[in-house]
């Protein structure tokens, strides 16, 4: 990859095109920042409990509309209760999404994305024995039902149905070890939708005691103790989120793909067939163009559950491109003068990367894959479940400490390599030193741009997980920080990206006879440096010789 | 309503009717639980002494309002039961505007009421609003309402003197700031919730939710912020009313500590005028060095003590949802009654 553009660009360009980019970033700043919302929201919702002595499974239960369920109560433990024969089997915990606010009844936008329910119970602590196992497993009796807006009130239509099982999580401390108080129990997931598809969702929850099935001695829901509310945190995308992330997609999705083909065209241009490392470039564009590509319009039009399937498949592989490319690079600049301009030289290396993308890939499968048939379906919830999730995980990170030992030790030996060479520049030909020139140059770019991006990336992540995720300039300007950081990072890869592509294309510089012809297309190029800058054929004499004393 | 006494509230009448569905109810969620076990028997004895019981639940001082209204006597609050500027209706006023607020919110969480906000503000442009950036917990509308509606007249009251130049009652902004420290303490007590889901479920985005508390946790909070209220009087600060301690070594009051500006009456005799209604036939403690000792509650009077035949539910079993299994057991206690 002798004579990029980046070592024959003139400073002032370089400069000029440097601002440029930092303006791209810093405007993908401050429109997270200040245009989008946080990046979702939360309808927490308290389960009305219906009541049905003849409760089937085909009849939907629901707390507001026409034909909507008369009997509730309000508190299972109440005396009343019990005289009338109420039991677990007829109460029907009801959650109708959204709820209504200012006197409307509000719906849900295909902007929203995706949907995803944590169930939280309240259980108090009786003085008396009650009972109650902290760590009790509940079968949940779920159902899942939409409308939409135009359907009649009580034409609910049934999108999942299931029963699950899931652990409970409680805990009290000594001095809450009152009457009435509540137990300190974690929310246990309850079901993932990959798409918002409709305007309105209802969800019934059933926790019986016994299902004919299963025989009495099985005893199920029994130690669930003072149960007297159910909650269910609804969690969706915020439309106006996905209407900023889209735009900005829509508008990196074309300049990638452009300054690709301008790549592509320089590279078809030269004489000698595209080196490793540009057929590297090419991946890692081809994979950021990817995740650039607007497919959430499709879920404008279409229910596609498969969304976050895809984005997270779409994200994996660009991180994978993106380290292999980091390894490749330096490995091409390793200048320890054997010929690599290879994949299969990288096989030990690149597995790393391999090994860990496909172990996450198979959690994900897992965890998302299987939500597409079942959106209740949380590979969290069983012990054997839990050990495979933590398994892949654990491999997956064995994986990346894996390759960050790889490339911390290539990395190490590239600048000992450096140093080495330094010593020996001035006592170079002219040819040579220049080309070692580049070497170290264009490296010496590369891991600066690469360092700073990831300690932008870490330290806007930390920043998020510390702060409360908005700030106040003043009264009126207010930071949307969350946003801000996806919105910031996704620019700052596209524009490192950019920068990359752009910067590491190969320089006309090197067929001066092309040159006449070649200039209307890299007319704004400037070339700094003369008749001493290596053509592709001295570069490769150069090699040639440098092999040889050496 | 809850079926323990309420003897913060005037016990005269019953509020005419409800206006709104979500205060019918006690914002607790069990109230109808077994009888109460035999080792707080100072509870549901006498009306006086509200502070020294159970916590008791919010009430809509708008039902009260109503009440006074059609009494002819245009007062807001507990009275003449718990005398206004005193401790006791320090708890009166915490208790109430923090009750407004959970009751709402739970109401708004279930669905029921319609005309929750869908942010802070009340008001706001909601069904865009919703599809833009969704809408803020249910807790902020609780608040602001209960800030609206139970702070209405003492602000009012506020607004106008100051407007007119003269001093600035202490009571109403005594008022104002333990409505507030209500409020605030349910805020503060809120459980934060978070679930991660970024990519692959990892934590790269992280969304936090607030759940609330049980009231009864509430009261007994403010129970303690009740031992410890501070006397303060008005003083300007730079133009501005502010409240002080009395005592200059004392720390200033935070936001939610209770304030109050009279002490309270003697609650030895009987003085409905000044709202104490004696402590002739309480139940007392008789092992007890606290306020409800026998030597204290009875002020010296002595008691006498009787033995009792005492039947009650004991060693029940809870079983999801509603059936409780409990044996009676009957034991003999001795019962010590002030004189």
């Amino acid at each position: 990859m002798a004579g990029a553009i980046i070592e024959n660009l003139s400073g002032r360009k370089l400069g000029i095109l440097i601002m440029f980019l930092l303006l791209c970033q810093v405007v993908c700043f401050l429109v997270g920042a200040l245009i989008a919302p946080a990046p979702s929201s939360v309808l927490s919702v308290l389960g009305t409990k219906c009541v049905d002595k003849q409760y089937s499974r085909e009849k939907w239960y629901y707390p507001r509309g026409k034909g909507r369920c008369l009997h509730r109560i309000s508190d299972p433990q109440d005396p009343e209760v019990a005289k009338q024969g109420i039991s677990a089997n007829h109460i029907i915990f009801t959650f109708q999404i959204p709820s209504p606010k200012d006197n409307q009844v509000l719906d849900y936008s295909r902007w929203q994305q995706n949907l995803i329910a944590m169930m939280h119970l309240d259980i108090l602590y009786k003085e008396e024995e009650a009972e109650f196992d902290p760590n009790a497993l509940m079968t949940i009796e779920a159902r899942l039902g939409y409308r939409n807006k135009g359907d009649p009130d009580d034409r609910w239509t049934e999108y999942a149905t299931s029963t699950e099982e899931r652990i409970l999580d409680c805990s009290i401390s000594p001095e809450h070890r009152k009457a009435e108080y509540m137990y300190n129990c974690s929310s246990v997931p309850l079901f993932e939708l990959g798409s918002l598809h409709h305007d309105f969702y209802l969800l019934n929850i059933r926790l019986p005691i016994h299902t004919p099935k299963e025989p009495r001695d099985h005893p199920t829901n029994v130690y669930l103790g003072a149960l007297t509310d159910m909650w269910v945190a609804f969690i969706h995308q915020n439309g106006g989120f996905t209407k900023v992330w889209v735009s900005l997609k829509t508008v990196f999705f074309p300049t990638i793909v452009g300054i690709m083909v301008w790549f592509w065209r320089r590279i078809s241009h030269l004489a000698r067939p595209p080196l490793l490392l540009e057929y590297m470039l090419m991946v890692l564009g081809a994979a950021l163009t990817l995740l650039n590509c607007p497919l959430e319009y499709l879920t404008l039009a279409f229910d596609c559950p498969w969304m976050t399937v895809v984005s997270d498949i779409r994200q994996g592989l660009f991180y994978a491109s993106l380290l292999s490319f980091w390894l490749i690079f330096t490995g091409e600049h390793l200048m320890d003068d054997i010929e690599r301009n290879n994949v299969r030289a990288y096989w030990r290396h690149l597995s790393a990367v391999l090994g860990g993308c496909l172990c996450l890939f198979i959690f994900d499968m897992c965890e998302r894959g299987v939500q597409l048939s079942n959106p209740f379906y949380s590979i969290w919830v069983t012990e054997i479940g839990t050990n495979l999730a933590l398994a892949f995980i654990i491999l997956a990170g064995v994986c990346a400490g894996l390759y960050f030992c790889f490339l911390s030790y290539m990395i190490w030996k590239v600048f000992i390599n450096i140093s080495k060479k330094r010593q020996s520049l001035p006592a170079m030909s002219s040819t040579r030193r220049l080309h070692y020139e580049g070497v170290i140059y264009r490296f010496k770019v590369l891991m600066l741009a690469t360092l700073l991006c990831a300690a932008m990336t870490i330290i806007g992540f930390i920043l998020g997980q510390v702060s409360e995720g908005q700030w106040s300039w003043d009264e009126n300007i207010k930071l949307e920080y969350t946003s801000a950081f996806f919105t910031g990072v996704y620019g700052m890869w596209n524009v490192y990206t950019f920068a990359l592509i752009c910067l590491y294309a190969p320089s006309h510089k090197r067929w001066p006879k092309d040159q006449d012809t070649q200039s209307s297309t890299g007319e704004e190029i400037e070339f700094s440096r003369l008749a001493t800058e290596p053509s592709e054929m001295s570069s490769i004499t150069g090699y040639v010789t440098k092999a040889a004393t050496d | 309503m809850s079926n323990k006494t309420e003897r913060a509230v005037p016990i005269t009448a019953r509020p005419p009717e409800v206006e709104f569905r979500g205060a019918q109810d006690s914002p607790d969620t069990s109230p109808h639980v077994v009888p109460l076990p035999v080792a707080s028997p100072y509870q549901n004895t006498s009306p006086a002494r509200p502070q020294r019981t159970r916590p008791r639940r919010g009430r809509k001082p708008r039902k009260k309002r109503k009440r006074a209204k059609s009494g002819g006597e245009g007062i807001v609050g507990p009275y003449p039961i718990v005398p206004q500027g005193t401790r006791e209706a320090a708890f009166v006023h915490a208790i109430s505007s923090a009750g407004v607020a959970h009751a709402i919110t739970r109401r708004c969480s279930s669905g029921e009421l319609d005309d929750c906000g869908c942010d802070r503000s009340v008001r706001g442009v909601t069904h865009q609003g919703f599809q833009w950036s969704g809408c803020s917990d249910n807790i902020a509308y609780g608040v602001s309402l209960s800030k609206r509606f139970v702070d209405a007249r003492d602000r009012k009251l506020v607004t106008r003197k100051k407007k007119a130049g003269h001093r600035v009652s202490s009571r109403a902004l005594m008022n104002l700031h333990n409505n507030e420290a209500g409020r605030k303490l349910i805020e503060d007590n809120m459980r934060v919730e978070c679930k991660c889901h970024g990519v692959s479920g990892s934590c790269e985005l992280k969304t936090c939710w607030k759940a609330m508390p049980t009231f009864r946790e509430i009261g007994e909070i403010l129970k303690v912020k009740f031992d410890e209220a501070t006397q303060v009087q008005v003083k300007e600060v730079s133009g501005r009313p502010e409240l002080e301690p009395n005592q200059q070594y004392f720390r200033k009051p935070t936001e939610v500590d209770l304030v109050y500006v009279t002490s309270s009456p003697e609650y030895c005799e009987y003085d409905i005028n000044r709202g104490s209604l004696g402590t002739q036939g309480r139940r007392c403690n008789k092992t007890s060095r606290g306020m409800d000792g026998c030597d204290l509650l009875c002020c010296s009077r002595g008691y006498t003590s009787a033995m009792e035949r005492v039947k009650e539910r004991c060693s029940c079993k809870f079983h999801w949802c509603c059936y409780v299994k409990c044996r009676t057991c009957i034991r003999d206690v001795k019962v010590h009654t002030c004189k």
